[in-house]
C-alpha cells in the first residue's frame, strides 16, 4: 500500500511498473545472449540508441497528457537534424545549434498550441499539417543527405563523461526536469485538463495556457531529440525521421500513457523508448530475423493498452460483485 | 466571489489537497508544489470545517459523493469570498446540519450566499430573501417571512402550459396485461423497484435530482445492467439487456440528454427520423428519399412538426422542434411503451403543449407512458398515477385523484411521514 | 475568427411557420467539397497556363490518373473517420497488397482470378482485426490501427525481404496505364469508384446509420444501432479499399515494394479533413473527400511542373491543410461546446 502511495505521487501508474519489469525481463535476455552487454561500451551503446526516442517519447507524453495529439513530432526532428549539420561548425557550433534547435521546436510548439489550445482546433489534423510543413522545411534547408555535423556534437553526445555515458546524463536530466515538471503548477495543471477538462475550468485553471505551453515544452523535447540524432548519424537526412512517429507513440502507449489524457508520465514513456531498442537488440542477439521487432512493438503496444485499461475495468467488476 | 456547483468541480484524479487548493497551489523554492504542506494545511482547514474523516492525500475519485460534495462546499468557503453561491449543496449531502452552521457562520462573517434549492425546508430555514425562478424568468422576489409555503410552491409551479392542456379522460385499460411490469428491479442507484403498467396508462415517475430516476429509465431498456429483477412485457417475460432488445420489445426510451443521446446532431431533421424505419424506407438496400419522406410524413403529423424543417440540419431546430424530431423517431421505431425522461426540459410553451398531446394521444391508441418530469405540475395533469422515488427506492405511488404538488414535493423529500401514510396506496 | 453562432439560432424563436433562409437548401456537406474541387480545377487550368505544350485535358488526364490510389485509399479512411476513428495501417495494408500481388501473379495473367480475391481478402482481414480491436477490445483507434500496422508489417517483411522479386501480372500493368477511347483506363475506374462510394455512404441504409453512429455515439447507443458491427464494417472496408489501392499502385509501377503505401497515408487523412470531414466523425461526404484527394493530386501534378523542390510542396500541402482546417474553425467552436 506504501510502495503504491509513493508510486502514485511520483505519477508512475501501474502501466509504468509493468513497462519496467518488461524491460528488465527483456534486458535480461539480452544480456545472456550477448557478450560485452554489460560493460561500460555496451551500456553505452544502448543508451545511445535509446536517447533520441526516448527525449521525443517525453514531449510527446506532455500533449498527450491533455489528451492532444501532437504529430510535428518527426517534423521538428528533421528540421533540428538539418540545422545542426549545417550549422554546427565552429567553436561554438554546439552551443549556438542547441539554443538553435530549441527555439525552432518552441516556435512550433507555439504555432501547434496556438492552434489547438487557443483556437481549439482538432490536434490530430493540424499537427498533421505542420508536420507536413515542417519536412518541407527541413528539405529546403537540406534537400537531400549531407552536412557535417561538428566533431564535439558527434564525439562529446555519443562518448562518456566523468565516466557516465552522455546519453543516460541526458536521459536522468529529461526525468529530472520531468519529475520537477511534474510537481509545479503547470504539471499538475496539465493532468487536471487531461482528466477533465470541465472541472479544471471551472477549478480557475487556465485550459488554453496550459495547452499551449504543453505544446511549446514538447515542441523544445522533439528539438532537443533531433540534436541527438544529429550527434549519432554524424550528418543531416531531412528524412531520417521518417519512421519516428509511430515508435514515438508506440512508446508513449507502452509507457502506460493513456491517449485520453491525464493518465501516465514521462518516466513510462522513456522506459517504453528503452523497450523498444533493448527488444530489437534482444531479438537480434537471438538471432531472430529483424521483422520481429516490428511485429512484437505492435503487440507489445497492444497488451501495454489492455493492461492500462484493466484498472479502469476493475473496479467496476468489484462493484458489480460487491 | 466563490461557487458550490451542483456539478461538482473537482478533478476526479488528483488529491484532495490539491482540488482544495487549486487554481494556485502553494510552492516551495518559487516553484515546487509543496504537497506534503498542502496536505497539512488541508488537514487543519478541513478540521476546521469539522470534517476528519477524509484523507488529504487520496484521490478525489476515491471518495464517496457526499464527501465530495463537502469539499466542493468547503473549497468555495475557506476563501472568505464576498458573494458565496450554493447550487443544490445538498443534494448528495447526508447530514445537512454541518452545512447550515457552515452557512451560519458565514453569514457572520459578513459573506452573502445565494443558495439555489427545490427544498422548502432549507429555504425556510436558511434565507432570509428568495427568488423564485421558472422557465428561465424571474416570478417571485420576496421576504421569505412574507411567504406561505402554499405560494412558494403555487410560484414554484406556476400556472403553466400543463393546465391550459385539457385534461381527458383516463383511457387505461385494466383488462389487458401490463404492457410493462417490473418487478424487484436492483441494480446500481436502482434499490428494488416495482411497478406496473398498463396499457392506455400514463404512469409518472417524480423524484428530485439523483434520486434514482434517471437510473431505473436507464436500466428498463438495457442501458445500465440489473443485478437482479423482472421484466415482463405483454404478460411475457423479456430480458432487456441492450436498447435494441427494447426496441424490439417495443420498448423506446427518449433520454434525458436530447443533446448528446437525443439527436443526432449531424443529421438532417428527415435522417434523425427515419433511422428507426430507415430499412423500410431502402428497398434492395437503396435509399429511396421518396419512400423516407412518405414514411416520415406520418409522424411528423402525428408530433405537429412543420414539414419543411424536415430537410434542415437537426440543431437548426428549436429544442421544442428537437424533441418533437426525438419523439417522432421513437414512433417511427413501433413504440408501444414510451419512456420519456423529462421530455419539456428545455422546451418552449408551444412545443410542450404538443408533446402533452402526443401523450395522450399514444395512450388513448392503446400505448403504454412511463413519465418522469422535473415539473411536477405535468405530473400532477398528465398521470394516471405517480411513482415517487427517494433514495433509488419507491416511496410513494399516488392515484390521481390524490395527486397534488405538494405531496409529490413532500414524498421526494423524504421527509413529512405522516403525509406519506396517507398517500401510499398499496399497489 | 468569426463570433461563435451556433445553428441553433438561425430558426425563427416563434412557433411561425416560416421558411428556412436560401442558403439552408444547398447541402451544406458539399460546400467544402465544391470549394476545394474549384481550387483543383484551377490548379490544372494554371499548370497548363504555365506548360503550354501540354493540353488542358492531357493535364486533366495525367492529374486523374495519378490520383485514383488516394481517391480509393482516402475513401476507407473516411468511413472510419466518419465514425470518429482513423486507420493508421492503410499504408502498411497498400504495401502488402501491392506485394502479395506481385508474388502471387509472378508475371503472369492466369493467376489473377485467385491472385486478386486472396490479396484483397487479406485486406480485409486486417481490416477485420482492427475493427474488432476497436469495437470489442475499446482500444483506441489510433492505438489499434497502429499497432496493427507496425505488427503487419513485421510479417509482411517475414514473408518478403520488403522488396518483390517478381514482376507483376502485365494485365495489371495494362489496366494502370492503358487507355480506352483514347482515355486513360483508370479515369473510368475512379469513375465508377466514385459512383459506388456515393451510393454507398450516402444512398444506402448503412451509410446512414455510419452517420448516425459517427454523429452521436450516446443517441445511436440509446436507439440500439449495431455499433459494434458497424464499426467492424468500416474498418473491413478501409482495409479493402487499401488492398485495392495497392493492387493498382503495384500495376502502375510495375514492381512493388512493402514501403510504397507509406507516402500515402497521412494524405488520406488530409484529403478527408480538407474534403469538409469532422475528425470528430459524422460529417463530411465523399466527394468532398474525392476532391480533396484530386487536388493534392493536382498540386503535386502543378508542383512537379513548376519544378518546385519537394520541401515547398510540403511547406504548400501542411499549410493548406491547417488553412483549410482554420476556414471551417467556425463549425469547430460549435462542436467543442
Amino acid at each position: 500500500m506504501r510502495i503504491a502511495e509513493r508510486l502514485r505521487r511520483l505519477q508512475i501508474s501501474a502501466g509504468a511498473a509493468v513497462a519496467v519489469l518488461l524491460y528488465v525481463l527483456m534486458y535480461l535476455v539480452y544480456a545472456a545472449n550477448e557478450s560485452g552487454v554489460l560493460s561500460q561500451f555496451g551500456i553505452t551503446n544502448l543508451l545511445n540508441d535509446t536517447v533520441v526516442l526516448a527525449v521525443a517519447a517525453a514531449g510527446l507524453t506532455l500533449t498527450v497528457l491533455t489528451a492532444e495529439f501532437d504529430l510535428s513530432g518527426i517534423g521538428v526532428i528533421a528540421i533540428a537534424n538539418v540545422v545542426v549539420a549545417t550549422t554546427s561548425a565552429g567553436p561554438a557550433g554546439w552551443l549556438v545549434s542547441l539554443f538553435g534547435v530549441l527555439a525552432i521546436g518552441a516556435a512550433v510548439g507555439l504555432l501547434n498550441g496556438w492552434l489547438v489550445g487557443v483556437l481549439r482546433m482538432q490536434s490530430l489534423a493540424v499537427t498533421i499539417g505542420t508536420m507536413i510543413a515542417c519536412e518541407g522545411v527541413a528539405l529546403l534547408i537540406l534537400a537531400a543527405p549531407g552536412g557535417q555535423v561538428a566533431d564535439s556534437i558527434a564525439n562529446g553526445l555519443t562518448g562518456d563523461l566523468l565516466g557516465l555515458p552522455v546519453a543516460a546524463l541526458i536521459i536522468l536530466g529529461v526525468l529530472l526536469l520531468w519529475f520537477l515538471l511534474a510537481v509545479t503548477r503547470l504539471g499538475i495543471a496539465l493532468y487536471a485538463v487531461g482528466t477533465d477538462e470541465t472541472a479544471a475550468r471551472l477549478s480557475g485553471l487556465a485550459v488554453r495556457r496550459t495547452k499551449l505551453l504543453a505544446f511549446v515544452l514538447a515542441g523544445m523535447a522533439y528539438g532537443l531529440a533531433g540534436y541527438m540524432l544529429s550527434a549519432q548519424t554524424g550528418s543531416g537526412d531531412p528524412r531520417a525521421s521518417d519512421g519516428f512517429l509511430l515508435f514515438m507513440y508506440a512508446s508513449v502507449a507502452i509507457g502506460g500513457t493513456s491517449l485520453m489524457g491525464g493518465r501516465g508520465g514521462v518516466f513510462g514513456s522513456v522506459i517504453g523508448a528503452g523497450i523498444l531498442t533493448v527488444m530489437q537488440k534482444m531479438l537480434f542477439a537471438l538471432g531472430a530475423a529483424s521483422f520481429y521487432t516490428d511485429v512484437f512493438s505492435g503487440l507489445i503496444m497492444l497488451v501495454a493498452i489492455l493492461i492500462g485499461t484493466l484498472p479502469r475495468v476493475m473496479p467496476r467488476l468489484r462493484r458489480s460483485v460487491a | 466571489m466563490a461557487t458550490a456547483f451542483q456539478e461538482l468541480s473537482l478533478v476526479p484524479t488528483m488529491s484532495v489537497a490539491l482540488n482544495l487548493f487549486l487554481p494556485r497551489p502553494a510552492v516551495r523554492f518559487a516553484v515546487l508544489v509543496a504537497r506534503r504542506r498542502l496536505e497539512r494545511e488541508a488537514k487543519t482547514l478541513l478540521a476546521e470545517y469539522g470534517i476528519t474523516e477524509i484523507d488529504p492525500a487520496a484521490p478525489v475519485a476515491d471518495l464517496p459523493l457526499g464527501q465530495r460534495q463537502r469539499l466542493e462546499i468547503v473549497r468555495a468557503m475557506f476563501r472568505r469570498p464576498r458573494l458565496l453561491l450554493l447550487d443544490e449543496p445538498t443534494a448528495a449531502l447526508s447530514d445537512r446540519d454541518w452545512l447550515f452552521a457552515l452557512i451560519a457562520r458565514v453569514l457572520a462573517e459578513g459573506t452573502s450566499v445565494l443558495y439555489i434549492s427545490h427544498k422548502l425546508d432549507e429555504i425556510r430555514r436558511l434565507c432570509s430573501r428568495c427568488i423564485i425562478l421558472r422557465n428561465g424568468s424571474k416570478v417571485l422576489d420576496r421576504a421569505v417571512a412574507d411567504m406561505s409555503d402554499d405560494e412558494i410552491f403555487r410560484n414554484m409551479a406556476g400556472r403553466s402550459a400543463v393546465e391550459r392542456f385539457l385534461a381527458t379522460p383516463s383511457s387505461v385499460r385494466m383488462e389487458v396485461p401490463p404492457a410493462m411490469r417490473a418487478a424487484n428491479l436492483i441494480g446500481e442507484g436502482v434499490d428494488d423497484i416495482s411497478f406496473s403498467l398498463q396499457p392506455g396508462e400514463i404512469l409518472g415517475v417524480a423524484g428530485l435530482e439523483g434520486h434514482g430516476q434517471s437510473r431505473l429509465f436507464k436500466s428498463l431498456v438495457g442501458l445500465q445492467p440489473l443485478r437482479s429483477g423482472r421484466i415482463e412485457v405483454s404478460g411475457t417475460q423479456r430480458a432487456l439487456r441492450s436498447p435494441r432488445a427494447a426496441r424490439a420489445a417495443g420498448i423506446i426510451l427518449v433520454p434525458e440528454e436530447r443533446k448528446s443521446e437525443g439527436i443526432f446532431k449531424d443529421l438532417t431533421t428527415i435522417a434523425n427520423i427515419s433511422l428507426p424505419a430507415i430499412e423500410r424506407a431502402s428497398p434492395g438496400y437503396l435509399l429511396s428519399r421518396r419512400r423516407e419522406r412518405m414514411l416520415v410524413r406520418r409522424v411528423t403529423a402525428e408530433v405537429d412538426l412543420p414539414e419543411q424543417y424536415l430537410p434542415l440540419g437537426v440543431t437548426a431546430l428549436s429544442g421544442g422542434n428537437q424533441q418533437k424530431a426525438v419523439l417522432g423517431r421513437a414512433l417511427m421505431a413501433g413504440a408501444r411503451c414510451l419512456l420519456l425522461f423529462d421530455p419539456t426540459r428545455g422546451v418552449d410553451v408551444g412545443a410542450k403543449q404538443s408533446i402533452y398531446r402526443v401523450m395522450r394521444d399514444f395512450v388513448e391508441g392503446g400505448g403504454a407512458i412511463l413519465f418522469y418530469s422535473t415539473e411536477l405540475d405535468e405530473l400532477v395533469h398528465l398521470c394516471d398515477r405517480c411513482l415517487v422515488l427517494y433514495r433509488n427506492r419507491v416511496v410513494g405511488d399516488v392515484h390521481r385523484a390524490a395527486l397534488t404538488q405538494e405531496q409529490i414535493l413532500s414524498l421526494a423529500a423524504g421527509h413529512d411521514p405522516g403525509a406519506t401514510r396517507t398517500t401510499l396506496v398499496k399497489a | 475568427m468569426a463570433p461563435r453562432v451556433t445553428a441553433a439560432t438561425t430558426e425563427p424563436s416563434s412557433e411561425g411557420q416560416s421558411t428556412p433562409p436560401i442558403h439552408r437548401r444547398i447541402n451544406p456537406e458539399l460546400v467544402p467539397g465544391l470549394m476545394v474541387l474549384v481550387c483543383a480545377i484551377v490548379l490544372i487550368a494554371a499548370s497548363k497556363l504555365m506548360n503550354p505544350g501540354a493540353g488542358f485535358t492531357q493535364e486533366l488526364a495525367a492529374v486523374l490518373g495519378t490520383s485514383i490510389f488516394l481517391v480509393v485509399a482516402s475513401f476507407g479512411q473516411g468511413l472510419t473517420i466518419l465514425l470518429g476513428g482513423i486507420d493508421l495501417s492503410i499504408g502498411v495494408v497498400i504495401g502488402i497488397a501491392a506485394m502479395m500481388i506481385s508474388v502471387l501473379t509472378d508475371g503472369r495473367d492466369a493467376t489473377l482470378p485467385w491472385a486478386v480475391p486472396v490479396t484483397l481478402a487479406v485486406g480485409a482481414a486486417i481490416g477485420v482485426v482492427n475493427g474488432v480491436g476497436i469495437a470489442l477490445a475499446k482500444v483506441p483507434p489510433f492505438i489499434m490501427t497502429l499497432a496493427s500496422g507496425i505488427t503487419f508489417y513485421g510479417a509482411g517483411l517475414g514473408f518478403t525481404s520488403g522488396l518483390a522479386q517478381e514482376p507483376v501480372a502485365p494485365a495489371l500493368e495494362r489496366l494502370m496505364n492503358g487507355h480506352w477511347f483514347g482515355v486513360p483506363i483508370p479515369i473510368f475506374l475512379i469513375i465508377a469508384f466514385v459512383i459506388a462510394a456515393t451510393v454507398f455512404q450516402n444512398g444506402t441504409s448503412v451509410g446512414r446509420k455510419l452517420y448516425a453512429i459517427g454523429s452521436s455515439p450516446g443517441a445511436a447507443r440509446v436507439l440500439g444501432l449495431p455499433i459494434g458491427g458497424l464499426t467492424v464494417l468500416a474498418y473491413t472496408l478501409s482495409g479493402l479499399c487499401a488492398a485495392i489501392a495497392g493492387l493498382f499502385l503495384a500495376g502502375y509501377s510495375s514492381a512493388a515494394t512493402l514501403d510504397m503505401g507509406g507516402p500515402l497515408l497521412l494524405p488520406t487523412i488530409a484529403a478527408v479533413v480538407i474534403g469538409g470531414a469532422s475528425v470528430m466523425g459524422g460529417r463530411g461526404i465523399y466527394l468532398g473527400t474525392f476532391a480533396g484527394a484530386l487536388f493534392l493530386s493536382a498540386l503535386e501534378t502543378i508542383i512537379t511542373v513548376l519544378s518546385l523542390s519537394q520541401g515547398l510542396r510540403d511547406i504548400i500541402e501542411g499549410a493548406i491543410i491547417v488553412g483549410a482546417l482554420l476556414a471551417q474553425g467556425e463549425r469547430w467552436n460549435w462542436f467543442r461546446r
